[in-house]
């Protein structure tokens, strides 16, 4: 009997930390967009687009995000057409110059969908804080200075809002890595499937979830660390000026 | 027809098989949420004034076994609860309280963090009034800092608890019949509805949120008298020594 896991044990976790990390970075892009138009939104001159963007952050906020993967992958493929259903199941090949991307299964679109929607609604929040941040003043002189408001909000408010909402930002993507650990209930290969995959062939529980558990820990510890980096590299040089 | 079959599956998202089996549905998450609030509430304060007291060096390992909960996913935590419990306990220990064991694991830890830093904000002139009032660390902490951190606090409770009752969604992993639970059943069984039971499920969880949300607002903010009258066991506490 071996006393560590089986290099096969090893390449199934090996493969399910590569899917939570290739998860995280595409929702993190793609909600961190979607947060941003959110907040911006939240702000727009009409009342319908802000009433609308409140509701659906108080919604993908309030609701657990198990329940929304269940509706996104079991729910919303009965309400879409077969024919967009099938297009989804059949792959399809993208190249992109030398590489070819392998189509996703429909357990990685719909995990995708879910946390990106869920993730959105978080970061639009930590943005709205961070636009709530700036001084009324600085709108007032931006406009002073006779820019219009749009370049009002390009070159004055945008950089302060982004600089105050930074950490919290951060702090969005190291849940955004953690929350992705659910995507396992709807069977996409993650880290935390892979792991309890490996235990149950295995037994090796220990192992299993050990190696889990520090990969999680790493991922995190390497955001935070990011995070700092970007804070220190971010004062100096303000310090330089 | 669709009516029908919702009318019929009520009672059983409500509460499971209760009468005749054991409780379930949005009646267990309600106990599983409210026995870890309670529990998280308790660790989390303990944790937060332990790191108020600690010295320097004490600190440390209580940051890094608080820091190891905040960074590990939820799911990992069930997985090692519902592992280790039973061994380290010897007797078979049922989902329901390794969940609440996981959550409330996890909710001290990031509560920890918020005690600590609310005491913190009161200031260290109120530490220093206290203290040269003749009172102990103990004292002070217990009559004049922690009175006033409650008030910084309770935003981060309420998130907390928020965040808290969606996260019974995860005792779906080790088939607990929370409500989750139990609305994949209602879907496997119905075939035909996913979308409308899992929308039906989230807008419960909605306003269950909501609900939790406003009334814990409301309860823990609302203002109180700025002088309070000294009450008897302050004012024994003040001559005793």
């Amino acid at each position: 009997m071996q006393a560590w896991l089986a290099p096969k044990y090893l390449t199934w976790l090996r493969q399910g930390f590569g899917v939570t990390v290739g998860l995280a970075l595409t929702v993190a892009l793609a909600a961190t967009v979607a947060g941003l138009v959110l907040a911006i939104a939240r702000h727009a001159r009409y009342g319908w687009l802000r009433r609308a963007t409140a509701a659906y952050v108080l919604v993908f906020r309030n609701t657990p995000l198990l329940v929304q993967l269940f509706f996104w992958y079991f729910g919303a493929a009965t309400l879409m057409p077969d024919a967009l259903m099938q297009w989804l199941n059949t792959p399809h090949g993208v190249q992109l110059g030398a590489y070819a991307l392998r189509w996703p299964s429909f357990e990685f679109v719909a995990g995708w969908v879910g946390l990106t929607c869920y993730t959105a609604a978080f970061i639009a929040e930590e943005f709205q804080a961070g636009l709530r941040g700036v001084p009324a003043g600085q709108h007032a002189a931006a406009a002073a200075l006779g820019l219009t408001p749009l370049q009002a909000f390009r070159y004055v408010v945008l950089p302060q809002a982004v600089r105050i909402s930074l950490p919290p930002l951060f702090g969005q993507y190291m849940n955004l890595v953690k929350n992705s650990s659910l995507t396992m209930a709807i069977g996409l290969a993650e880290l935390s499937y892979a792991s309890r995959q490996v235990e149950t062939e295995t037994f090796k529980t220990f192992e299993a979830f050990g190696v889990a558990t520090v990969l999680y820990i790493a991922a995190v510890a390497l955001i935070e660390a990011v995070s700092h980096t970007l804070a220190h590299a971010r004062e100096r040089s303000f310090a330089r000026r | 027809m669709t009516w029908s079959l919702f009318a019929n599956n009520l009672p059983y998202l409500l509460v499971g098989a209760f009468p005749q089996g054991p409780l379930g549905g949005a009646a267990l998450t309600l106990v599983l949420a409210v026995c870890s609030a309670l529990a998280s509430a308790v660790l989390g304060l303990a944790g937060g004034i332990a790191l108020a007291m600690a010295g320097r060096i004490a600190r440390v390992p209580l940051l890094l076994v608080i820091g190891f909960f905040r960074a590990i996913p939820v799911l990992m935590l069930i997985f090692w609860t519902y592992f280790l419990l039973p061994m380290v306990f010897h007797v078979d220990v049922p989902g329901l309280a390794t969940v609440v064991c996981a959550l409330s694991l996890i909710g001290g830890a990031y509560l920890a963090h918020s005690v600590h830093a609310g005491i913190r904000a009161v200031g260290d002139g109120q530490w220093q009034a206290g203290l040269s009032l003749g009172l102990t660390r103990m004292q002070a902490l217990r009559y004049v800092l922690l009175p006033q951190a409650m008030r910084i606090m309770a935003p981060s409770f309420v998130n907390q608890w928020v965040s808290l009752v969606k996260d019974t969604s995860l005792a779906y992993i080790v088939g607990v019949g929370e409500l989750s639970f139990v609305a994949t059943q209602v879907s496997n069984r119905l075939m035909v509805y996913p979308a409308q039971i899992f929308l039906f499920v989230g807008f419960m969880y909605l306003v269950l949120c909501t609900a939790l949300d406003r009334i814990a607002t409301y309860a823990l903010t609302r203002r109180k008298r700025i002088v309070q009258p000294l009450t008897p066991a302050t004012t024994q506490a003040l001559s005793g020594d």
